[in-house]
Formats: C-alpha cells, structure tokens, sequence
C-alpha cells in the first residue's frame, strides 16, 4: 500500500498533506471548541453548532469581495450574526432543565433543521462561491512544494485564536465564572450571578466562536447545504476523541483529525471513507473516555 | 446533587450522536408539473430544485428555446408542453413521470437529469408504450426500444480524448475521479481506451484514484500523490462543486503546471464562473462548444443570448435537439402521431443537422454517433471560456 517516491526520500510527499492537516485540524478545533465548550463547561448540548458555522461561512460568501475590509467586514457580521444566534437558542433553552440533554438535543435539533432551512431559502440552494483577499488567492513555496497561501496564513490566525481562548478561560473574570459555575452553580448563584446570564454568555461565545470559523474556513469547509451537519459531525467526533475536559485535548482531537482527513488520506486512500471513523471506532475501543483523560492531568 | 451530568455519559451521547449524522441521508422535495390543452402534449422532466437545479433548467431552457423559435410547434403541431419537477433521483423522479404519463397522458417524454431517474422511469415508458427522448443522463439498460438519447454515453468522453492525450503527453498520465457510477463510466472510457493504445498511468497501482464523493472537499492528499508518481499530466472527471473544489485547489497546488484534462463538464457552464482564473488553459473534452463555426450553431447561440446571460451549455444543446428530434419524428409520424407512431419514427431520422454538427442516432445504444471536441478554457472577451481547440475521435456504436 505504501508508496515510495522515485528518486526522493520517502518523506518528502508527505510534507503538504502534514501541513494542511493542521490547517484543517485548527480549523476543526476553531469550530468545535464552541460545543465543547458549552457542552463541557455549561453543560449545553447544542446540536445547532453546525449552523452557527454556518451562518458564518454564508456571511463570507456573500461579503468577501478579494479586499482585506470586505474581510473585516465579514468577520464583524459573521461573529455577531452567530453569537446573536446562539443568544437566541439560549433564550429557547431557558425553560430546559440543565443537563436535560434529550430535551437539549431535540430543541437545538429542530432549530438547526428550520435555521439550515432558513439559509438555504436565503442563500439559495447551489454552494456560493468564496472569494478570498486577491492577496492570498495565490500559492507559496515551502520547503520545495507549493502550498495554498490563504491556508498558510489560517494557520497562524487560528493558532492565535487558540492561544486567545487559552487565556481568557484561564485569566480573566469571564473564564472563571464560567469555570466555578460548572463546578458550584449554587454558589455562584449566591454571588448575584444569574445562572440565565452565564448560560447566554456562554453560548453567544460559542456562537461567536464558530462564526469566527466559519468565516476564516469558508475557503476550506465552504457553506453549502450540508455544511452545517458536517461542522457538527466533526465537532461530535472531537468530543468522542478528545473528551471534555481539557482544551489540550479537544486541540490534539482536532489536530488529529486534521492529519487523519489529510495525511492519512494520502497514505492510505483506498480507506479515506472510513479512515476517521475507524480512528473513533479504536480510541473508544481502547479508552472510552477519549484520549483526554491522559492530557487532563498534565 | 450534582447539576452536571458525568462526562462518560456526555462522551457517549456524543457518540452516539456522531454515529446517528453519518447515517443520515438526504432527501429531496417535489412539485408537479401545470397542464392545459392542445394537440400534442410533450412531458419534459428536470430536475427543477435541488442538487442539479441548474442543469434542469438549462434543460427545460433548451427545450423551450427550441419551441420559441419554431412558432411553438413540433411535426407542424401546436405543442402543450408540460414541466414537470425530477427532484434529485428517481424517487422524486418516478412519481412525477408517472403524472405526466399516466394523467396528462403526454405523447412523448423528454429531459431528465439523473441516470437513476432514467433506469426508475424505464418500466413506466413500456407499460404506457411512450418513447423517451431524454437530454442528459443515460445508465445501462437492457432494452431501449422506447430510450433515446441526444446527448452521450458516460464512458465516450474519455474514450475520444484518449488518443489526443497519448500523442500530446509525454509520460505517464494519473487518472482521478469521484467514487460513484458517473465516475467510474467516466474513467473507465478514458483507461480502457488509453491502455488499448499503450497509454501507461501513472497511478501506483495502475488503476484510477477513486475519492470519497460526495464526502471530499480536500484533494490535497491526492495532489501529493500525484506529485509524488511523477505523472506528466492528469485525466480527471468531476462536475458541480467537487468540480470547484478541484480547479481551483489544483490551481493552488504543487502539481499546478501539470497539464490537467478532463471530460468537459469539469469546466462547463456555471462551474467555470465559480472556478474563475484557476481554470485557465484545462483542456476539456466535450460534444459541444459555444464557438462551434457552423449555421445551426450561430443561429442557436444568438437566439439563447437574447433570452439568457452567458452561452449555451451542453446540457441546453442536448434538449434543444431532443425538440428537434421530436420535431421531425412528429412530422414524419403521419396524420395519427401515437406514441408508438414517433418511437418508430425516431428510428428512421438518420443523420440530424445540429449545432453540434451533424450526428445520427446509434441503433444499437440509440444515443448519439458524434464526433468530440477539444476545448481549452481561454480568454474570450471579458470572461473565460471554453475555446475549440481541434477535433477529436468520432464516437458511438
């Protein structure tokens, strides 16, 4: 099955498909962490995730123009418009108990089916085409190979985002009554914060959150019809792998299946259909609990 | 008590979640066809909403155009056309022909996208002894004493480039394309032709590279194992937005000045608009090109650009001939024109002028003995477009 490359080491093909598995690995984890995060933190099952993306990735197509402000403009909109969006679903969730997750599931469900359906009555049926900054429409050199520049940059723009996320669970106020109402919601009840406040931050930040992806990835996982279900998929899939209790984990989940969808494709494409999926078929098999139960220590 | 739920549990509705969206399907919605009276009814089936909306209407665009420019009549008749929806197969497919057949009682029917649709819809056309004088999708089938078709079998694009490609190429050639039926015929034509003249993939196993369809959004893997076999050019087939998807990460890619051919629906009609510059210069096999110098195409093309932004399509070609095929065979059915009358009738045409240029149907696959076109995606104008660049094999049996 291996294939060894005439003339050059046996590496060397292997360079850009490693390289783009990060890029869609980051892109995966900018989306999911959304709904690990209110899935772990919160304790909210948002089965719309998929749509919030969404929303952020039809946001691009129809603003993107190829110029850095239309860009901008983009992300304002997109970030707004999902965070809005997820303000909206926590509004709904309001007379759901917490931790009700059939409840959850089927509110945010049906919601996903009427918003998915909402935009493809808006944006029309066919996949819209993203016009990315003319600047980045091209393609770069690395290490001898060509690579496509605007994935190049979503590396480091994602990578930040990230690092941003990293910091504002651990350092700021925000991060740590978000943090204590997981673990004592009565408590921080008696400190005169309401519970419904918290529950529509944290789903206007995953909201924002996968709008922010979406946006940034609609050059990578475009918006179409079935966009919305694949988010939520891969999303579910950095769940089963990556567990909930640690961002580390989600991120190696992500990146996982980042190199399993782009590396592991090259290596083995005769099993690409099902390659991530038997991926999520071992790690269960092997640790029910995902693999953060060993990152969460650390 | 504890709010929260333990994470073992979350972990596994998760699971269990992940496993419920990957067997989901999709599914598609229909709306019937309007009816009125008039001497002859023809049933025309697009797909009129879903996945392939934009090559249904190109298809009942195509038809109508044929009728607009002919007073609205076929074989001398008056014409009520009635439309009917496809969906996206044939279990929206069926349903709706069965309307057109069994309740407005059409004389002859005509269009639909889908090959699926075709094979549902076969029985129905010898139960109610109609003939189908379809524009586009053509699967196996046993028996087509009632199927015609105007446009081509999947596997002859590949097979008439195929020779161009082993003249022009110097090296081996990777094959690539979507893991279904369309795909494999499409690739098939090209391989089996290619090997039969001493063509040599590239592929490492020497078989074509299947992708995931509609599964792949990414063909960067694939990119670098296409750099990595050394091939000295790529043969592809891909339509809608994988078609997208591909042209413009090829473009991007490290096998970017790779010569890239594909059958022509890579780059045909609105692909090529989302595509943009990444297209430019793919060579591309096809029936039909917009520039084709002749009268009939002249004639066809200006009459759509007074209707319609943009050229003509294949797909629109295809149903404006398949009017023009029911025009003669409903001329020539004599003073009665049943069904059965113009089934027979089809199968006496012989050659039929067209935009194309002239072809004639095969009377063993009663589809098209024509002859392909090379095209190149060049300037034309302000916008790419698909040019002629020479003629390549005359195809059929």
């Amino acid at each position: 099955m291996m294939v060894v490359a005439a003339g050059s080491n046996r590496i060397d093909p292997y360079l850009i498909p490693a390289l783009d598995g990060i890029a869609y690995g980051l892109l995966v984890f900018v989306a999911a962490s959304g709904l690990v995060f209110c899935f772990g933190v919160a304790n909210i099952l948002n089965l719309a995730h998929g749509m919030l993306y969404a929303i952020g990735g039809y946001t691009a197509a129809a603003l993107f123009d190829g110029g850095w402000a239309s860009l901008a403009l983009a992300l304002t909109v997109g970030v707004l418009a999902a965070a809005a969006a997820g303000v909206l679903l926590a509004g709904l969730l309001a007379p759901v108990a917490a931790g009700n997750h059939l409840s959850q599931a089927l509110l945010t469900f049906g919601v996903a089916l009427a918003g998915g359906s909402l935009l493809v009555a808006g944006f029309g049926p066919d996949d819209p085409q993203v016009l990315v900054p003319a600047a980045l429409e091209g393609s770069v050199v690395v290490a001898g190979h060509r690579y496509a520049a605007y994935r190049l940059v979503f590396i480091v723009v994602a990578a930040v985002i990230a690092a941003a996320l990293y910091l504002v669970m651990r350092r700021t106020r925000a991060g740590m009554l978000v943090r204590a109402a997981v673990d004592d919601p009565e408590m921080v009840a008696c400190l005169g914060v309401s519970p419904a406040r918290i529950r529509a931050g944290v789903l206007a930040a995953a909201g924002a959150l996968a709008g922010a992806a979406g946006v940034l990835g609609a050059p990578i996982i475009g918006p179409g019809t079935d966009t919305a279900d694949t988010v939520l998929l891969l999303s579910l899939v950095v769940v089963v792998l990556g567990g909930l209790g640690s961002m580390g984990g989600t991120l190696l989940a992500a990146l996982a299946i980042g190199e399993i969808q782009t590396l592991g494709v090259a290596l083995l494409p005769s099993a690409a259909p099902f390659l991530l999926f038997a991926a999520m078929a071992a790690v269960l098999a092997v640790r029910a609990r995902g693999l953060a139960s060993r990152w969460r220590a650390a | 008590m504890p709010l929260t739920t333990p994470r073992r549990s979350r972990a596994l509705t998760a699971t269990l979640l992940a496993v419920v969206l990957t067997t989901s399907a999709a599914c598609g919605n229909d709306a019937p066809g309007t009816s009125a009276s008039g001497s002859i009814k023809i049933g025309l089936l697009a797909s009129l909403s879903g996945t392939y909306q934009a090559v249904g209407t190109e298809i009942r665009d195509g038809f109508q155009l044929y009728l607009d420019t002919h007073d609205g009549k076929l074989g001398g008749r008056q014409v009520d056309l009635v439309i009917a929806d496809e969906g996206n197969g044939a279990q929206t497919a069926v349903p709706a022909a069965t309307k057109l057949l069994k309740q407005d009682r059409v004389s002859a029917l005509t269009g639909i996208v889908g090959g699926g649709s075709v094979a549902g819809v076969t029985p129905l056309l010898d139960e109610m002894k109609v003939p189908l004088v379809g524009s586009n999708g053509r699967p196996e089938l046993k028996d087509v004493s009632r199927v015609w078709h105007t446009s081509y079998l999947s596997d002859e694009p590949g097979a008439a480039i195929a020779q161009h490609v082993h003249d022009n190429v110097k090296g081996s050639v990777y094959a690539i394309g979507p893991d279904y039926q369309g795909g494999w015929d499409e690739l098939r034509g090209f391989t089996d032709a290619f090997g039969k003249i001493g063509g040599k993939l590239a592929n490492s196993d020497g078989k074509t590279t299947f992708t995931p369809f509609p599964a792949t959004t990414n063909f960067t893997p694939y990119f670098a194992r296409i750099k990595a076999s050394g091939a000295a050019a790529v043969y592809t087939f891909y339509a809608g937005s994988a078609a997208v998807d591909f042209v413009k990460q090829y473009a991007q890619s490290e096998i970017k000045d790779v010569p890239l051919y594909a059958a022509g629906f890579l780059t045909e009609g609105g692909v090529l608009n989302a595509q943009g510059e990444a297209a430019r210069d793919i060579f591309s096999v096809l029936n039909y090109s917009p520039d084709l110098d002749n009268a009939e195409n002249r004639a066809f093309v200006a009459a759509w650009k007074a209707k319609h932004d943009g050229s003509p399509t294949t797909y629109a070609l295809a149903s404006y001939d398949a009017a023009s095929v029911l025009d003669r065979a409903i001329g020539a059915a004599g003073s009665d024109p049943t069904p059965e009358a113009i089934n027979t009738a089809i199968g006496q045409l012989g050659q039929i002028a067209s935009p194309r240029g002239t072809w004639q149907f095969s009377t063993t696959t009663h589809s098209p003995v024509q002859k392909w076109y090379l095209r190149q995606v060049r300037q034309d104008g302000r916008a790419l477009s698909n040019t002629v660049v020479g003629d390549l094999a005359t195809v059929g049996r």
